[in-house]
């Protein structure tokens, strides 16, 4: 017998695309269908990127058992620098870029260096970092909007992608899929290992190309494909690919599961963890660039309570507090839920202190259904 | 009126349709104490479970009569309230509270407005240690100040101080010295004639020799045989646990030793808390080529710090020199000490061996996962290939790579640990009480395992609280005490007394163990 509760446990990504659906349909009935006009989602996808970066990185530091509250503030100091650079000292986009991811590693690796190192809890290096990172952007700013950013860097943040480039992107997107999900049949076929049904792997291809189709043909009815969506949907193959495939990501899982007994196994958990924090600052490098471009400018408050929505999303998406267990589309749904959350409510032009009490009240919610779910498997 | 305390009839336990008991029975007698065996993962744990209710009523079929009614409880506060303590094998003490609120933690005496009333709970917590014999502890220091033997008595103390007429307790000796174990089953002894029946789970089969007046062997979920001890010998409880003769229980493989391939030189490490007090003091020995080196001693007495020092995994301050194949290796990080040829396992398995998140399969190659990289990519077919060949080479029990390490009985975990280490392909293998809580047939296995290695040339250290696996397994045996080499042995007619007074230390008597004891 298979309850509702064992088909969540099992599924647990399913429940979050449910829930996502049901959050747009409610909001659609809302808005009378509003909310799902292509330039409504077209919108969304964008707000929800920046939180999607961060939530990336996010995950990650929360795998390994780490938090990190830094990254609101570090992202409003990277955006502000990237912004000074192009406003005051015009320099050129490629060398802003490289400027800010660069100086966001070092920031990270810091961090990293006093958590995996020194030893300080990650919790409270990251408060500080908080209140120092804010307070050095509106040293540099003088708590002024550095205004306005030249073109090329606005482009980061508002460009589109032209519809025929988001079409081969969409079937290159196809191919991958039929791709990988042709080789995991071929791997489990040669390991001896029961492969999935070939109606349930055929389902599933088609599930995606449906939802790419849509995804394409959707964002093209509007502009094209946002380049700050481009950018999420990059880092979201990258990110899985490192974490389910490469040497790094196992240990990044191994430190959060077990810290002590994967030093013991040799594996250097300090440098594991520098380098995780130094990940999460390139992160915020681009998270502030993308802001920043969104903006046209670069303000003193960018960023603030950034670091919340990207733990939530985390949260959501079903990493473990404990560490060890978590996924990056995982986190990019929960960035969704809390975008889409964001964008509805202010279309029905609910009162901030409302939409504060919703958000908060959908992550205690969510993480409830995520530990309770969890307790069911024991 | 049945003169039984407790009868179990046909317990019936499954989980997600899977049966983990099978029909059990078992009946206890006040006063009795009653042996209960079986390897692990044959489920002991499961039926004490259902008896302490941690599985309500209703979850499994089967009755339990309590005093002739049945016992129909819902929670652990419902059996506990009946007279039935159970004591757990990992110790559910806060190591911050004094002794005595750890007695009475969730029944303390309180004042009006919720006070606690410290001086009534020292005075009955005084009462209690009497009653156990060990008067001079002080129950106002906080638990962590006394050992594990002295834990355990806590624990006791507590079960008592709720009324318990049926005691649980499962493996309490696995933490415990020779002597503690003597004042434990002492105690056990008093409570049996005061009338208090006791449930004795252990691996430990001369404990259970000692202490049961009858023995109760379950295998895979059934109820094999319920015999008095007076009828039985350990032999014939193994035979019955296995379901076969098992004539040694310890294989002998015949090994060549060579040269001294690696030596220990001045090791002394210092107390994390308290770095003017020595931990290991001096410590130097070698070790040849394909030999098996004992190390035995008491707890507390400091083998634990020395091989975690040689692996560089002592987190205090520790000084020494060590030396494989000639040459000075630099071991300060558990890495260094791997790639040059030095690999331990260590002593606490489920918080320094096994990554609960990751499976069977990647806990295996965890150490080395390196090696299966390309460019960034791990090569997944060559990472299966080289799992699959480990788990065909330790027989270990799992239906396949992907299960959830800790889905595995402990036997099976430990073969896992110990083959992460094996895929280094250490020169010198330290294996930190390589058998605790590990089950009779496992046990077996990781011996021979161990002779193949040392067949092969590797040099291992094995640290033992066992003096029979020490004597079983060793080549030559090394005692500790109180942090100092206090003997080195050859492994011929070496007897467990020659050990234990050399552990002790001539000069001093047995009171002057590491217990504090009087």
């Amino acid at each position: 017998m298979i309850s509702v509760k064992q088909l969540f446990t099992r599924y647990k990504m399913l429940a979050l695309l449910i829930a996502v659906v049901l959050i747009w349909l409610f909001f659609s009935w809302q808005t009378e269908g509003g909310f799902l006009t292509p330039r409504n989602l077209s919108n969304l996808l964008r707000q929800m990127s920046i939180t999607g970066i961060l939530a990336c990185g996010m995950v990650l530091v929360i795998i390994s058992g780490e938090i990190d509250l830094s990254v609101g503030s570090m992202l409003g100091l990277l955006g502000g620098v990237a912004a000074i650079l192009d406003v005051i000292y015009h320099v050129p986009l490629p060398l802003n870029l490289s400027i800010v991811a660069l100086c966001g590693l070092l920031i990270g690796l810091g961090n990293g260096y006093l958590t995996a190192y020194l030893r300080i809890p990650s919790f409270i290096v990251g408060l500080g970092g908080m209140l120092a990172f804010r307070g050095v952007l509106l040293g540099i700013t003088g708590g002024t909007t550095i205004a306005p950013v030249s073109p090329s860097l606005v482009y980061i943040g508002q460009g589109y992608l032209s519809p025929l480039a988001g079409v081969v992107l969409g079937v290159l997107l196809f191919g991958l899929t039929l791709f990988l999900t042709w080789r995991q049949r071929l791997n489990r076929a040669r390991h001896g290992l029961a492969a999935h049904a070939l109606a349930r792997d055929l389902l599933r291809v088609l599930f995606i190309g449906l939802v790419l189709a849509g995804f394409v043909y959707t964002l093209n009815s509007y502009d094209g494909i946002p380049v700050p969506v481009l950018l999420l949907l990059t880092l979201l193959g990258v990110f899985s690919y490192v974490t389910s495939q490469t040497v790094f990501g196992r240990r990044i899982y191994a430190v959060g599961s077990n810290m002590e007994a994967t030093r013991l196994s040799g594996i250097n958990v300090q440098a594991v963890k520098l380098w995780i924090f130094g990940i999460m600052g390139v992160m915020c490098a681009f998270a502030g660039l993308v802001n920043t471009a969104r903006l046209a400018a670069g303000s003193p408050s960018a960023g603030n309570m950034g670091e919340l929505d990207a733990i939530a999303a985390c949260f959501i998406g079903g990493t473990s507090m404990r560490g060890g267990s978590g996924t990056v589309y995982g986190a990019l749904l929960g960035a969704l839920v809390i975008s889409s959350l964001d964008n509805g409510m202010s279309m029905l032009d609910v009162d901030s202190y409302w939409q504060m009490i919703v958000k908060g009240s959908i992550l205690v919610l969510a993480v409830w259904v995520d530990v309770s779910t969890r307790a069911g498997r024991r | 009126m049945s003169d039984y305390l407790l009868e179990m009839k046909g317990i019936v336990k499954a989980f997600n349709g899977v049966p983990a008991l099978n029909g059990i029975d078992i009946q206890i007698k006040p006063g009795e104490c009653v042996g209960l065996c079986g390897e692990n993962g044959a489920g002991k744990s499961t039926l004490m479970k259902v008896l302490s209710a941690v599985y309500p009523y209703g979850t499994w079929d089967g009755e339990i009569l309590w005093d002739g009614q049945p016992l129909r409880s819902q929670s652990i506060a419902e059996t506990e309230a009946a007279g039935i303590v159970i004591i757990h094998q990992e110790l559910t003490l806060v190591p911050d509270l004094s002794v005595a609120e750890n007695i009475f933690m969730g029944h303390e005496l309180t004042l009006p407005g919720g006070r606690m009333n410290y001086p009534a709970m020292m005075h009955r917590a005084e009462a209690l240690m009497r009653e156990l014999k060990v008067p001079d502890m002080n129950v106002a220091l906080p638990v962590s100040q006394y050992g594990g033997g002295y834990q355990q008595l806590v624990e006791i103390a507590k079960a008592l101080n709720k009324q318990a007429r049926l005691l649980i307790l499962d493996e309490p000796s696995s933490a415990l010295t020779r002597s503690e174990i003597e004042v434990l089953l002492e105690i056990i002894r008093g409570l049996k004639a005061k009338g208090v029946a006791s449930v004795y789970i252990s691996h430990k089969l001369d404990e259970v020799a000692a202490i049961c007046d009858t023995i109760a062997v379950i295998r895979d979920g059934k109820h094999i045989a319920t015999t008095a001890m007076a009828d039985m010998d350990t032999g014939r409880i193994i035979t019955q646990m296995v379901g076969r003769e098992m004539s040694n229980l310890y294989p002998r493989e015949p090994h060549d030793v060579g040269e001294v391939l690696f030596e220990a030189r001045h090791i002394t490490c210092y107390d994390v808390d308290n770095p003017s007090r020595k931990r290991v003091d001096d410590v130097s020995f070698s070790l040849r080529r394909g030999e098996i080196l004992g190390i035995a001693g008491l707890v507390g007495a400091g083998r634990t710090e020395l091989v975690s020092a040689l692996f560089g995994a002592y987190p205090g301050r520790h000084e020494g020199e060590i030396w494989l194949a000639g040459q000075v290796i630099d071991t300060r990080t558990p890495l260094k000490s791997i790639r040059a040829g030095l690999c331990m396992v260590p002593e606490d398995r489920k918080r320094q061996g096994i990554v609960p998140d990751l499976g069977v399969g990647q806990n295996i190659t965890l150490a080395v996962l390196d090696s299966y990289a390309r460019l960034t990519r791990v090569d997944a077919e060559a990472e299966l290939g080289s799992i699959q060949h480990e788990i065909a080479r330790m027989q270990l029990k799992t239906a396949t790579p992907f299960l959830p390490i800790t889905s595995l009985s402990g036997g099976n975990q430990q073969k896992a640990v110990l083959a992460k280490m094996l895929l280094t392909r250490p020169r010198v293998l330290i294996l930190d009480e390589p058998t605790r809580g590990v089950d009779v047939g496992a046990k077996y296995e990781i011996y021979k395992l161990m002779g193949a290695l040392a067949a092969e040339g590797v040099s291992i250290i094995m640290v033992s609280s066992e003096l029979a696996e020490v004597l079983g397994v060793s080549d030559r045996v090394l005692v500790i005490g109180e942090g100092q080499l206090r003997g080195d042995f050859v492994n011929q007619g070496l007897t467990q007394e020659q050990l234990l007074t050399a552990a002790l230390g001539q000069p001093q008597g047995p009171e002057h163990s590491d217990r504090k004891s009087a």
